[in-house]
């Protein structure tokens, strides 16, 4: 499987880990730096996901290397002299995050239709 | 300030950490990583929950670094790029290599499912591992490194031997030596080197300096080239006319070559220092430099210095010397393909043909020896650093074997797990491999603990190092130490890995999947794990006895009598520069004048001098006889010569025992009075007073001498505490020649207070005179003590080590076996069985295996404790006393291990148990 297949056809892609949507999901709203993302997913699943820094930085090594995903430039923090790395979703990436988010939003369909959501308070 | 370097102390751990990822992965996301990590580390602690932080974090290191590794070995297999979102390499099929990225990942779910199966599991074998790699470092450093010469192979170093007199390690003179040098062909190069303190002079403060005095050839036979001017060359070692003394008028300069250290701190560095001319007993001239860190690597036997801070080339006059004026230590290096044997048999030829000119040494029972200077510098601490070694080997085959029982452990509680995997087509193979997976993440993270263990255990290493252990500085974690490790965690994995996971595998599915299976087919697992458990008491047992051989020993050490008394005592070297007191009687007058201005400092109490000063590093041996050896020289023995001034026995606090010490009016040339000590007058005169008698010795001539008695001192313990040491014969320093340097001031104030008193009292005498080498009395016995403070810190500490591991052990077994027995204690109890009844029955298991365990461990120790026997001070390797209080000490603690596990059978409720059935 070669890199332009890959990026010629997003669905090729499908389905994505749990960890790579999250990060995709939280870089919809703009770019942010690795404990900003942290953070979103964090917040988004109310403290349920919690990455760690290895997982986070393998998923998004498999991102960039994808295309999904691409680097910003590093710019300091406020508060601080550190400089941080930006990520990005990428053209592709945005188009396989709403790929993945209508294959599940199909499960999650198919899930309500056979009655399986029924008495899950709210659904 | 705190936060900031708690904040530093965490990065490092994580840098840790992060060495499970590749390399280039490390260097691409690993600063990002540490950052991310220290927030979430600081968002933790503000929750109270850091543990739970790290814990995380280092599982999430070792699944995802060994995770990335993997797959960066795959996609090199398979071409880049590929695969890239799979996650944990579930998805991808085939492949040998994909297979282990599953178990890897598998393994380390299921371990982190356990993390207080793992944590503990992790520690003791880390803990392990680290004893292992630190003593390692040791091993390597100080036993294993080649010497930093050329070829360092071939090089070997010449005992002069008086076999019959007990005496091994002498010295030989300067016309023995060129005999030697000219006749043994086999030799390539034959060198010499002796050792003194001289005063420097001329161009800069004076100071003490350590002189290292060699043959002209000595660096180009070691290998060694200066790094600056010159080395030696054979004319720079031309000797003086015959009558001319070194440094008087129309003497030849003495040439120099400066240690790399002095040219530092005196000169600055200066390459300039080529040409320039300095005092040493007379004008030197600086030819050349060494280069930084060069050693003079000698046996401890040979009493030189290690780090002399000049080096001059001897000019001896190698034909005319007498030959009975030793103190040449001769080092030579084999022709290529020549063995140690045929040179020795050379040697011993030439030796034999020497003694036939000498009656005293054919009497004396004259050899040379020559021994490898590797194997030779290392000989007196090898067996401490072997036996240490041993120990280090035995805690880590008791941590192996507590991971293996709870390996077992938790195997049983797996069974049922396995069990559904074989009944779903998992492979024997494929489930020890898995299991193998387990044992060996867990190695690997042990290794990682044990490294930084053993990083912190080096420092405490090398902060209690005994000064004679050589290269000891060298000590530090390298490549090959680390490899060790490495290798020290595979062989781990292995050892405690593999029999659980054999047993676990053999799973028989119908026994496994029936509620009931759990008492069926446990006797072969219980017995391996008894046997476990017994394996570990006695391997502790014999660990703690060593401890207590050496505690004892330390004790026994502390105890000695020296013959002196070292509190309120403080030593330092005076050197005489003999160029300005050429004549005996002149550096005796120095030597009275330098006595009374002591004397007068107030606080001081007395004062006074002697060469050599007991617990120095410094020899002067020499033979004494009764009547009859003046017909018979067999009759001599060897015994150790001292020089002293008056004021010396009083400075010291050495006990007269009869006669009386000498006076100022002993100090004349014609008195041929000395004193004795008590061994030495029990040997010659076991029944009467040895005061006014007369004996021989051999001090200033070559002829026997005849010396009266003029009193009996306490013997002192000169070479080192452990051992008594030989008889001693104390001169005037007048009637040796005037060579007492190191002088001895007790004072009634603490005596270091009294320094700057002392040191303008030798300068008010001769400004030139430095004072070095300054060290309470107290401080030199300390250092004496040292090697058995070392072995015995070290052995306990392991020791106590192995004691924790193997209780915890035992406790494990009777808590699970316990735990496994609780229905049938519940039948017990419903039949009446009384709680006390169940106690006994639960101790009495325990006790029978820490039994064997300590029955097994005392005839180990038997069979062991002689390894260390030369470590021992005044207490056999087999005392019996040491062996007893161990051994029921070690029941004692049995004792506590089986209480809980005894006490928790013996509440146990026959109804809740019945029902658990």
């Amino acid at each position: 499987m070669s890199q332009e297949r890959k990026r010629a056809d997003p669905l090729h892609l499908l389905p994505l880990t749990p960890v790579a949507f999250e990060i995709l999901l939280a870089l919809t709203t703009g770019e942010r730096h690795g404990y900003a993302i942290m953070r979103a997913v964090e917040e988004r699943t109310e403290g349920r996901t919690s990455l760690h820094a290895g997982t986070l930085y393998r998923a998004l090594a498999r991102l960039l290397e994808g295309g999904l995903l691409e680097e910003r430039d590093e710019r300091p923090q406020a508060g601080s002299d550190e400089r941080r790395r930006y990520y990005a979703l990428t053209d592709l990436g945005r188009a396989v995050a709403a790929a993945e988010a209508r294959r599940l939003e199909s499960q999650v369909g198919a899930a309500r239709d056979h009655g399986l959501l029924e008495g899950m308070g709210g659904a | 300030m705190s936060g900031h370097r708690r904040r530093t102390v965490a990065e490092a751990l994580y840098r840790v950490l992060l060495l499970c990822y590749p390399r280039d992965f490390r260097g691409r996301h690993g600063r990002e990583m540490i950052l991310l990590f220290l927030e979430r580390e600081r968002d933790a602690a503000a929750r109270g929950k850091r543990i739970t932080c790290w814990w995380g974090a280092s599982v999430d290191a070792v699944r995802n670094g060994v995770g990335e590794r993997l797959d960066a070995v795959g996609r090199r297999l398979r071409g880049a790029g590929s695969e890239g979102l799979d996650r944990d390499g579930e998805r991808i099929g085939g492949g040998g290599m994909d297979a282990l990225a599953r178990d890897a990942a598998y393994a380390i779910r299921s371990l982190a499912k356990s993390p207080g199966f793992a944590a503990v599991a992790v520690l003791t074998i880390g803990l392990g591992i680290g004893a292992n790699t630190a003593i390692f470092s040791v091993v390597r450093a100080v036993l294993l490194a080649p010497l930093p010469y050329d070829e360092p192979g071939e090089l070997f170093v010449a005992w002069g031997q008086m076999r019959n007199r007990g005496v091994l390690t002498f010295p030989t003179s300067p016309p023995d030596f060129k005999d030697y040098q000219d006749q043994a062909d086999l030799v390539e190069e034959m060198g010499a080197v002796f050792t003194f303190q001289a005063p420097l002079t001329g161009d800069g403060e004076p100071e003490q300096v350590e002189v290292g005095f060699v043959t002209p050839n000595f660096f180009r036979m070691l290998g060694i080239t200066p790094i600056l001017g010159r080395d030696f060359v054979s004319s720079d070692g031309t000797p003086n006319e015959a009558g001319v003394q070194p440094g008087s008028p129309g003497s030849l300069p003495t040439m120099v070559i400066l240690s790399h250290a002095l040219w530092q701190q005196r000169w600055g560095g200066d390459p300039g220092v080529v040409g320039r001319t300095i005092e040493l007993q007379g004008p030197a001239e600086i030819v050349g430099v060494l280069p930084a860190g060069f050693e003079l690597l000698m046996p401890a036997a040979a009493a030189l210095a290690s780090a002399p801070d000049l080096w001059t080339a001897m000019r001896v006059d190698f034909v005319n010397s007498p030959r009975n004026n030793v103190f040449l230590r001769p080092v030579g290096r084999l022709r290529e393909g020549v063995t140690l044997e045929q040179a020795q048999a050379q040697v011993d030829r030439i030796a034999v043909s020497l003694a036939s000119e000498d009656p005293v040494k054919t009497s004396a029972g004259y050899a040379v020896r020559l021994a490898p200077l590797q194997s030779e510098l290392t000989a007196d601490v090898r067996p401490v650093i072997l036996a240490l070694f041993g120990a280090v080997v035995f805690v880590l085959l008791i941590a192996c074997a507590n991971v293996s029982n709870l390996l077992l452990v938790r195997a049983a509680g797996r069974r049922r797990e396995l069990a559904v995997r074989a009944a779903l087509g998992g492979s024997r193979t494929r489930i020890v491999r898995q299991l193998l997976m387990e044992s060996g993440i867990v190695a690997g993270m042990g290794a990682l603990v044990g490294v930084v263990l053993a990083m912190l255990g080096v420092r405490a290493l090398l902060a209690l190092r005994p000064d004679d252990l050589p290269r000891i500085a060298n000590v530090g974690i390298d490549g090959p130490v680390l490899g060790f490790a490495i290798a020290a965690a595979a062989g781990a994995a292995l050892l405690f890995g593999l029999l659980p996971s054999l047993q676990a595998s053999r799973v028989d599915l119908a026994d496994s999947l029936n509620e009931r299976g759990q008492a069926g087919s446990g006797t072969g697992r219980a017995l391996l794990r008894n046997a476990v458990v017994v394996g570990e008491v006695a391997l502790s047992l014999v660990l703690l006895i060593g401890a207590g051989l050496m505690m004892r020993s330390f004790v026994e050490l502390s105890r000695v009598e020296p013959g002196y008394d070292p509190d309120d005592l403080v030593t330092f070297e005076v050197a005489i520069p003999f160029n300005r007191y050429p004549q005996p009687s002149a550096r005796s007058e120095l030597a009275a004048a330098l006595r009374l201005r002591m004397e007068a400092i107030p606080g001081v109490v007395s004062a006074g001098a002697a060469f050599p000063m007991p617990l120095s590093g410094r020899v002067f041996n020499g033979r004494y006889g009764g009547e009859e050896a003046r017909v018979n020289p067999e009759a001599f023995r060897q015994a150790g010569y001292r020089g002293v001034l008056p004021g010396y026995f009083e400075a010291m606090g050495t006990r007269l025992l009869a006669g009386r010490v000498f006076t100022e009016a002993d100090f004349v040339d014609s008195a041929a009075v000395v004193l004795v000590d008590e061994k030495l007058a029990r040997t010659l005169w076991p029944s009467e007073s040895a005061v006014g008698k007369r004996f021989l010795v051999r001090a200033t001539s070559q002829e026997p001498e005849e010396v009266e008695v003029i009193g009996v001192v306490e013997h002192q313990r000169h070479e080192s505490l452990a051992a008594e040491g030989m008889e001693t014969v104390f001169f005037t320093d007048r009637y040796l020649g005037g060579f007492a340097t190191t002088w001895a001031v007790r004072a009634g104030v603490d005596p270091l207070t009294l320094l700057p008193a002392i040191r303008s009292a030798v300068g008010a005498v001769d400004a030139e005179l430095p004072v070095a080498d300054v060290r309470t009395m107290r401080d030199r016995v300390d250092e004496a003590m040292g090697p058995t403070r070392f072995a015995l810190t070290l052995i306990g500490v392991f020791g106590a080590i192995a004691m924790l591991l193997a209780t915890v052990g035992l406790y494990g077994v009777l808590a699970s076996v316990v735990r496994q027995r609780t229905p049938e204690i519940g039948v017990r109890m419903a039949f009446g069985a009384e709680s006390r009844a169940i106690l006994r029955l639960v101790v009495r298991q325990g006790l029978g295996l820490a039994g064997l365990g300590i029955a097994v461990g005392l005839v180990a120790a038997l069979l062991l404790t002689g390894v260390i026997e030369s470590m021992l001070v005044g207490v056999r390797p087999t005392d019996p006393v040491t062996f007893a209080a161990i051994g029921a000490g070690f029941v004692l603690v049995s004792l506590l291990a089986c209480w809980i596990p005894a006490r928790r059978a013996a509440r146990v409720d026959p109804v809740v148990a019945l029902r658990e059935e």
